[in-house]
């Protein structure tokens, strides 16, 4: 809106004017863009200048996913492209055998599982299991195979750089 | 990289700063309510750090969710259960001064005359400046919808008109609210009725007035782009509350206004 930028502007004038202001503008700050600015109004054209930078922002050069950014970006891009970024469903596929094991994907080198047996009446309950690279495990209850698939960076679950 | 969608809060002093400031506040209260000498300050005191906390803390959350992106669907679906367990906590709030009304007022005693309402009371004209009321929040709850639709179609000049309107009857309402506790023909302690009265429509008028400054803040952040199209839930939220506090004045209007008097 033009609105802010003209009342900044005219609040820089004014102060410019100001003969109180400008002494004390000359004794205290170095030399700036603009002299005319006093230290005081500084967080308030600060406020001013970031306003007008969002405004132009929304002016056109946005993308369709407006200002978002960070993990919310991410999640958005992903979707764009059909995949997911942040997969929370458990996975699913067919029954895992010796022959073709039910692939886990994992970012180390071992994962907890659990394995709810098959469809309809092949169901169990959950049984929980660590499922480690290069040992393909099998369930006790009905005996599906899994295998570890490490995706990541591999090595042992523990403290990460950020969370 | 992150594997997961949530958001774990970076350490922040808000959430103690807020249990402080609302202990200075408390024992401010007491201490006003009692005549200890500086409770007023106290009290006064406790408020501002109160304010100030609520501030800093939800700029933070804006600063995070807006600025650094870490609301996700996840984490939006999180502050949706969030936001509606908090309304229902305050229908129950208000469950419990309707509890209050009716009881003294189905069965009136005698030492009131036996009646409702009480003898001796001048009740308001509930179709005087009440039913305005009604009607003023009534379409505040279409504006306030008027404006969510428009972010939905992304019309940005549309959604700012219905979001100053709906603050513009807010205040509306508030100023004639004002006006009748102040022309009113009785008080807060005039028996059952005035307490029962006073502490129902008080606690409404807070409500209103909390409710003002959160869409207050949502013009604030539909003004600097914050909201789009399908990422607005500060907006949503705000307006889940104003509906909230629509629907508790028609039962206060068909309870205490038009029922009770």
């Amino acid at each position: 809106m033009w609105r802010g930028t003209a009342a900044a502007r005219l609040l820089l004038r004014a102060c410019a004017s100001s003969p109180v202001l400008q002494q004390h503008t000359q004794q205290l700050l170095p030399p700036l863009q603009s002299a005319c600015r006093p230290a005081i109004l500084l967080p308030v054209t600060r406020w001013i200048q970031t306003k007008a930078a969002l405004r132009s922002h929304g002016g056109g050069q946005l993308d369709e996913f407006g200002i978002a950014t960070g993990a919310e970006r991410e999640e958005l891009e992903a979707k764009r492209e059909g995949k997911k970024r942040f997969d929370l469903d458990p996975p699913r596929g067919p029954f895992g055998t010796h022959d073709a094991p039910a692939i886990v994907e994992s970012h180390y080198d071992v994962r907890i599982v659990g394995c709810s047996g098959g469809v309809g009446e092949d169901e169990h309950d959950v049984t929980w299991f660590h499922l480690e690279k290069g040992k393909p495990y099998e369930c006790p209850v009905c005996s599906q195979v899994f295998q570890l698939k490490v995706t990541g960076v591999g090595g042992q679950p523990g403290h990460d750089e950020h969370h | 990289m992150k594997k997961h969608p949530f958001h774990l809060v970076d350490p922040s002093p808000w959430p103690l700063f807020t249990g402080f400031s609302t202990f200075v506040l408390t024992v401010g209260a007491a201490m006003y309510m009692h005549g200890y000498q500086g409770g007023g300050i106290v009290l006064s005191l406790g408020l501002l750090m109160v304010i100030y906390s609520l501030f800093v803390w939800w700029r933070d959350v804006v600063r995070e969710a807006t600025f650094e992106g870490h609301h996700t669907t996840p984490v939006q679906l999180g502050l949706r259960y969030g936001m509606i367990l908090f309304i229902l906590t305050e229908i129950l709030l208000f469950a419990a001064f309707f509890w209050a009304f009716f009881h003294s007022s189905l069965a009136p005693t005698v030492e009131i005359g036996a009646v409702w309402p009480p003898k001796g009371i001048e009740v308001l004209n509930p179709w005087e400046i009440p039913f305005l009321n009604t009607v003023l929040l009534l379409s505040s709850g279409a504006s306030v919808t008027w404006a969510h639709h428009a972010i939905l179609a992304g019309n940005r000049q549309q959604a700012l008109n219905g979001l100053i309107l709906t603050i513009v009857l807010a205040v509306i309402f508030t100023g004639f609210q004002a006006y009748e506790y102040i022309e009113a023909p009785f008080t807060i302690s005039d028996g059952i009725y005035g307490s029962t009265f006073y502490m129902a429509t008080g606690l409404h008028g807070f409500h209103v007035i909390m409710g003002t400054l959160f869409l207050s803040v949502c013009l604030y952040r539909l003004y600097n782009y914050h909201f789009t199209k399908q990422h607005h839930f500060g907006f949503e939220a705000a307006a889940w509350y104003w509906h909230m506090v629509d629907v508790v004045w028609l039962f206060l209007f068909v309870c205490v206004y038009y029922w009770g008097g």
